[in-house]
């Protein structure tokens, strides 16, 4: 019987090639890892201006405000909103205020037990609806730009159907609303999972659950690759700097209040409903067509997490006139933090609202 | 029970216990109470005692060896080991181990006082790591590719056997136990204890299998990169190690991506998600009734408080938006 092996001797007379630089990396590493670093993330300096319960709304001002119609982006419920401000050189909040753009952003918080009453509705129709007419009222401008991040492109998405006066431009980026798709991992999985039993056994949907899911959907990666490029590369100040601070945002999810995950979870993964124009939040139905304002739709060709599928339907669903796809060749995570696509992707977004500024 | 047949008992747990480890048991005072051994075997009768013990324990792992009828068919074929091959190595292990007890002699030596043991402690060492070495051979050659667990298997098939038997037994043995009926008498925290225990037994299975299921396609792809044309072959041998590594990791991508879309993937993840739910709420009964005997709230308590906060906040702010005020919060910081 043929019985090959795995060539032992060759891999270590590689490794032992190498053991001279990795001895030289180990001891640049230990000065890096044991002198200063700085991974502050979400380090722009801002301005806290509003609060409800646990929810808190981030100023960021401009050296020179460009356009009058301030924009506010809102991320989703699952991750944090400091993706969009992970480090210095690779802001998408920093890239926005240089193109003279007045930027609000959402901080959810982070939810307790005592927030797992809260349903989607509160978070729509209450926090984000308060939070869009403080910002009116505060500007004195009659709408407001709304970008939405991930799952909160789905909740700017909900809102600017639901009020659509309180809308100039829509912006939304890896956003899903169209979730019946085999493409994406969570999409399949999502399918099979009891809801209710879900959210009846924990109350809040914890983070670290939340996470040990977004980590299994590519263990290779996650799990190895990541870390062995990280022993690669930690005599690198800078690299460890950026690493840790990815490293922060990922492994801090917050939990996620139950009533609002049954229905995502029921209505969105399960039931699809969003764009057959068949969800109700308190009654009122989530009408696409509703959606007449300028969109802007941005996704990721490579997004394992939001595949385009996922995405590409909404400028179809919506009765905007003024409609625009862009793919990108990146992943989920790329838009946000890639320096290729950040110098690309905000002045696209900056030009584009200009042109609809009037 | 008496206590002479109790410290039978303890002493025979004892022996087996050291023997599994491959530790030679010092058992104190034995030496010294041989004459003891001798008169306690011959007051109690234990000899016979022993011999029907170790009868029946053989039977049953005779009958465990026998549950599995996939386990000694699959895949002999093409000359490898059958996927079972380590439950049935470890089913022989033990068989051997009891049939030794079951030797002229040997039952009588056990109650000498382990004064003259070595020969019978060497052969069940030998036995034991015999059945060691086996499990860890099976397992290099698995992490080699030509080990036989994975040769047949796939997604939907793969060495579930294991843990389906192991499942039913519990099903059918242990959980019976702890889901016996309780006389109140003993109080509802004893049952709340078992569920628990019942519960975490379930999912602690249910992770078994799902991990087990992340493992496979790490052993495929190792299978692959060996398999014919593979980088990792001797005829074949990669010149950059780091080549090797990423052609090796662009392969376990891809059997990890056929693995996350298949049916079975999807049921393993709910199966071991169910458990963890139930054990979570079994976990928060336990723990509630504790609270209540402490008279300190629990967390149904509290959510029943959360609620009610909820619905009066959410009064609150129709009111006040109604009345088109702005609640204190909305001021700037």
């Amino acid at each position: 019987m043929d019985r090959p092996k795995i060539p032992v001797n060759l891999i270590l007379a590689s490794l032992a090639a190498d053991a001279e630089e990795a001895k030289h990396r180990l001891e640049k590493a230990k000065d890096v890892l044991l002198g200063p670093l700085d991974t502050d993330i979400g380090a722009t300096p801002y301005d806290l201006v509003y609060q409800e319960d646990r929810v808190r709304l981030k100023y960021y001002r401009p050296e020179t405000a460009r356009l009058k119609t301030p924009l506010l982006l809102v991320h989703g419920l699952f991750n944090r909103e400091t993706l969009l401000d992970l480090q210095p050189d690779r802001s998408i909040v920093l890239k926005l205020l240089q193109e003279g753009l007045e930027v609000y952003v959402v901080d959810w918080g982070s939810p307790t037990r005592r927030d797992q009453f809260l349903t989607l509705d509160d978070h729509i129709n209450g926090y984000l609806d308060n939070i869009v007419d403080f910002i009116r009222h505060r500007h004195g401008v009659p709408k407001v730009s709304l970008m939405g991040v991930c799952l909160g492109g789905t909740f700017a998405v909900i809102y600017a159907a639901l009020h659509p006066e309180k809308i100039r431009n829509l912006i939304t980026t890896a956003a899903p609303t169209h979730f019946d798709t085999p493409k994406g991992l969570l999409h399949i999985w999502l399918k099979e999972i009891d809801v209710d039993r879900l959210v009846d056994a924990f109350g809040n949907l914890p983070g670290n659950l939340v996470n040990t899911a977004f980590l299994l959907m590519n263990p290779p990666r996650l799990f190895l690759d990541k870390y062995l490029g990280f022993l690669e590369n930690m005599d690198s100040k800078e690299f460890v700097e950026n690493f840790i601070r990815m490293e922060k945002w990922i492994f801090d999810s917050p939990d996620v209040p139950g009533e609002t995950v049954r229905q995502l979870l029921k209505d969105l993964y399960q039931d699809n409903r969003l764009v057959h124009n068949q969800m109700e939040l308190e009654g009122r139905r989530v009408d696409l067509s509703q959606i007449t304002m300028p969109l802007l739709n941005i996704y990721g060709r490579y997004d394992h997490l939001v595949p385009p599928e996922a995405c590409e339907v909404l400028t179809k669903s919506v009765g905007s006139r003024d409609c625009q796809d862009i793919c990108l060749d990146t992943g989920h995570i790329g838009i946000y933090v890639s320096a290729r696509f950040q110098k690309e992707i905000v002045p696209t977004i900056a030009a584009w609202l200009r042109e609809r500024e009037g | 029970m008496n206590p002479s047949h109790a410290k039978m008992h303890c002493e025979i747990f004892l022996l087996t216990t050291g023997l599994r480890t491959g530790k030679v048991l010092v058992l104190p005072g034995w030496d010294s109470e041989a004459s003891m051994a001798q008169e306690f075997s011959r007051t109690t009768g234990s000899e016979p005692l022993l011999a029907a013990w170790i009868k029946w324990t053989m039977d049953f792992w005779d009958t465990m060896a026998q549950m599995g009828p996939g386990l000694d068919r699959v895949s002999e074929a093409d000359g490898g080991s059958p996927p079972g091959d380590a439950w049935l190595s470890s089913l022989h292990l033990w068989q051997a181990f009891f049939s030794l007890l079951t030797e002229p002699g040997t039952v009588a030596a056990v109650f000498q006082g382990i004064r003259a043991p070595a020969e019978i402690v060497l052969r069940m060492a030998q036995a034991g790591w015999g059945g060691y070495f086996q499990l860890h051979r099976q397992w290099l050659e698995g992490w080699a590719g030509n080990g036989t667990p994975g040769e047949t298997d796939d997604f939907a098939g793969l060495e579930r056997e294991i843990f389906k038997i192991c499942t039913d037994l519990y099903e059918s043995d242990f959980r019976r136990l702890l889901n016996m009926p309780h006389l109140r008498l003993t109080g509802l925290t004893q049952e709340r204890l078992n569920q628990a225990t019942d519960k975490f037994n379930q999912f602690q299975a249910a992770m078994g299998e799902f991990i087990s299921m992340l493992y496979l396609p790490v052993k495929k792809s190792l299978r692959a990169m060996t398999g014919v044309g593979g980088m990792g072959r001797e005829e074949n041998p990669p010149e950059d190690f780091k080549e090797y590594y990423k052609g090796w990791l662009k392969i376990l991508e891809g059997h990890y991506m056929t693995l996350f879309q298949s049916a079975e993937y999807a049921r393993t993840l709910v199966q071991t998600l169910t458990a963890l739910q139930d054990f979570t709420m079994a976990k928060d009964a336990l723990m509630a009734e504790a609270m209540e005997a402490l008279s300190l709230p629990s967390r149904r308590d509290l959510d029943d408080l959360y609620r009610e906060m909820y619905i009066l906040k959410k009064s609150l702010k129709e009111i006040s938006k109604k009345l088109d005020r702005t609640e204190p919060s909305q001021e700037p910081c």
